[in-house]
């Protein structure tokens, strides 16, 4: 009788086991399996516990090992079978900005680009996730708070509070037969191993690793996924809307094809991706690559080709100050490569020391950059002499005003990530120093023009809750230099709630 | 009638005594290579295995922990981190020698080292890449006897560059094949760390029930007060699709 009793029981106990692995979404006809937790510390000769092990049963109580089901707690198991496909995360940040901008001739007595000197922000980021066999749905609403004040320029001793809410990114995804995936939604697509940039992704200038804090904004793609070997995958991406990405200078968008191809080999992996703009035809070739050269070394490359450029470019003409920036060379035939190479080394004390190259076709030469400055230096002299020659403040904001009209209907962002060329990024990063702190250190530099761009960023773990992280950037480089025009210095410092 | 019984009693003696005889020339007949598989089965190197892994740590006298579901294929793993809530959602995804790194706020994976930093003592490598048959070839074995149990003991040297760890002491119990300590050295010849493993898991393996590592204590050779103690709890054996090894479908 009890060997029935025991049989019976273990029988149940399988099948919970086979219908939870079954949930989990990974094969129906699953050759299993079980090892009953409850069984194993019985035998284990546990005679303490540690932390980590107190912990891992206090997460997991409850949730796996309901072995015997009665009839009056049928629904309260199918209320927790129908919880675990639900999760969900929260974090909170709240953060305050100080920075200087720089007085240059790209924004004059910061009366052009309005620069905040303080910036306080509040951010609510949940993250809401459905789970199943089939289908996963996930929506990130958001909330943002900011309240800006100004020191510099005609907006001196202004404040400024404005809230924002949005939905940033939300995806449909189907699932069928664990190798095809369908999907559609509002997204950050991003891919390829570089820090500076992504050149292979034809969607994305911002590939959101300059600092971990700040989210690109989503745009809207239709996906299918096909997984039909380990080794491999196909992607076909339709790029449908802008969603909350903008184009620069206000361009209509453009849907955009791409057919993206990965491999993943013992040591390396590689991924081409051939990309199509809708209306006007342009073609880009996308490609990235890495090698795991030791346990310690990994080099990587990024790059892409493309027939000519969607950029803005200076171009002497007939408008009030010499020249304008225009589109010359969308219809180009000449090939522009953008090529990344790049190299990690984790040393023994677990930092890691990045380096790496750009060298960016479509970026400025010497003579289209000078022609861009000189050309600024133009519109700047002539609102310096104009604000100098008004006699009130109202005449100067009257000026201004004119002068900013007439700017704002030129075409003033070129839409380059980066300006010039030529590119090297040195970067130190280390993570959990002393269980605690993480930091970045990261010195770019622009080749072409001398300037550069200090960055650090840390982050410190205050309990399971609480992050304090700040971030600081100093440029280096004179007014007519990329990185020397827009800001001298930037600090960030907040706090990160996460639940 | 005496006699036939006689007869049958002694046919039964020889063959349990040619059965224990093969037995045990079959247990004598493991090579090192097997044991060594033996043990990295062990250590989760099946094809299909979940299991939820516990990491508490202590480093200069500062405690961390981490609650991961690890899901291992062959020389693949994927590993999503459940608490604390300040790294909830961190993953960690190896398709062979290829590591990526993804959290909620990275917009994309980032490729990583093997011999990046986990958490305390333990690095990346301590617990995805668990297979030493073919990161490591085996320069010579002998007995040994570590708490009062017979093993083999197995210097183990890096196949290549790409491995973890230079060289390994590796001590494998001879009865119940699996590894239950190690010596971690880097290429200066230095030990790095060491670590003792316990197996009070069992999963099924093709019917058969197996040993399955409970519990790895990992401690600095550089710094005796540090260490990491890696808990393995609920291991399943399951068919794992290749899609979860995708770095496509790692952020989520």
């Amino acid at each position: 009788m009890a060997c029935i009793v025991m049989a019976l029981l273990f029988a149940i106990a399988n099948s919970t086991d086979a219908s939870e692995s079954l949930q989990d979404g990974t094969n129906r006809n699953q050759h299993i399996i079980a090892s009953n937790i409850t069984q194993q510390e019985e035998t284990s000769g546990y005679e303490s516990s540690t932390l980590a092990e107190e912990i891992s049963k206090e997460l997991f109580s409850g949730k796996e090992n309901t072995e015997i089901v009665m009839p009056e707690n049928e629904n309260k198991k199918s209320w927790h079978k129908l919880e675990n496909y639900f999760s969900a995360d929260l974090r909170i940040l709240a953060y305050g900005v100080a920075q200087n901008p720089a007085e240059s001739n790209r924004n004059p007595n910061n009366d052009f680009l309005e620069i905040p000197h303080y910036v306080t922000n509040t951010e609510i980021r949940p993250d809401f996730y459905f789970n199943s066999n089939y289908l996963d749905l996930s929506v990130k609403p958001r909330s943002t708070f900011q309240y800006n004040i100004w020191k510099e320029g005609m907006r001196d001793g202004d404040t400024d509070w404005n809230d924002d809410w949005y939905v940033n990114e939300w995806i449909a995804r189907v699932k069928a037969w664990n190798k095809l995936f369908l999907s559609y939604g509002r997204e950050n697509l991003q891919w390829g191993p570089s820090f500076l940039y992504s050149p292979s992704n034809p969607f994305f200038s911002d590939n959101g690793r300059s600092n971990n804090y700040m989210e690109v904004q989503g745009m809207d793609f239709a996906r299918i996924l096909f997984v039909p070997h380990l080794n491999w995958s196909i992607s076909l991406i339709v790029n449908t809307d802008e969603g909350r990405n903008s184009l620069p200078n206000s361009e209509p968008f453009e849907k955009i094809y791409a057919l993206k191809v990965d491999y993943t080999g013992i040591n390396g992996y590689a991924s081409l991706i051939y990309s199509r703009k809708d209306s006007s035809q342009s073609n880009k070739i996308g490609f990235f690559g890495g090698w795991t050269a030791s346990d310690a070394l990994l080099l990587y490359t990024e790059s892409s080709v493309q027939n000519g450029s969607d950029a803005w470019y200076p171009v002497t003409d007939s408008s009030l100050f010499g020249a304008s920036l225009q589109q010359v060379h969308q219809d180009d035939d000449d090939v522009t490569p953008t090529i990344l190479v790049g190299g990690a080394y984790t040393f023994l004390n677990s930092g890691t020391l990045t380096l790496e190259y750009l060298y960016n076709g479509p970026g400025y030469d010497r003579d289209e950059a000078n022609l861009s400055f000189s050309t600024l230096k133009r519109a700047a002299d002539a609102y310096d002499s104009l604000m100098k020659s008004a006699e009130s403040d109202s005449e100067k904001e009257e000026l201004a005003d004119s002068l900013q009209e007439y700017l704002s209907s030129q075409n003033t962002d070129p839409g380059l990530r980066f300006l010039r060329r030529n590119y090297a990024m040195l970067q130190y990063y280390q993570v959990n120093i002393r269980n605690r702190l993480a930091i970045t250190l990261r010195w770019t530099q622009n080749i072409d023009d001398g300037s550069g761009q200090f960055f650090g960023l840390f982050s410190y773990q205050l309990g399971d809750h609480w992050d304090l992280f700040g971030s600081g950037i100093i440029n280096a480089g004179n007014k007519n230099t990329e990185y020397g025009s827009i800001l001298d210095y930037q600090g960030m410092l907040g706090l990160k709630l996460s639940l | 009638m005496v006699h036939k019984f006689n007869r049958q009693f002694l046919f039964i003696l020889e063959f349990i005594f040619f059965i224990l005889i093969f037995t045990f020339t079959a247990q004598a007949q493991v090579s090192p290579k097997e044991m060594l598989e033996k043990a990295d089965e062990a250590r989760g190197s099946y094809e299909g295995v979940e299991v939820t892994v516990t990491m508490e740590s202590n480093e200069l006298g500062r405690k961390q922990y981490r609650v991961m579901k690890v899901s291992e294929k062959g020389y693949n793993c994927f590993l999503d981190t459940l608490a604390p809530s300040n790294v909830k959602g961190q993953r960690i995804l190896m398709r062979d020698r290829n590591l990526w790194y993804a959290n909620p706020g990275l917009s994309k994976p980032v490729p990583v080292s093997p011999r990046q930093k986990l958490i305390g003592v333990a690095v990346n490598g301590d617990i995805v890449s668990t297979n030493y048959t073919r990161d490591y070839k085996i320069v010579s074995t002998q007995d040994s006897i570590l708490k009062g149990e017979d093993c083999t003991l197995m210097n183990l040297e890096a196949v290549d560059k790409r491995t973890t760890y230079d060289r390994i002491k590796y001590w494998i119990s001879k009865d119940r094949l699996v590894g239950v300590k190690g010596e971690f050295y880097t290429v200066s010849g230095k030990m790095f760390k060491s670590a003792t493993f316990e197996y009070n898991n069992k999963i099924t393996v093709n019917g058969k029930p197996r040993d399955f590592i409970s519990k790895a204590i990992i401690t600095s050779a550089i710094i005796k007060d540090d260490f990491t103690i890696i808990d393995y709890s609920k291991p399943v054996q399951k068919i794992i699709p290749d899609a979860l090894f995708n770095v496509n479908l790692l952020t989520k």
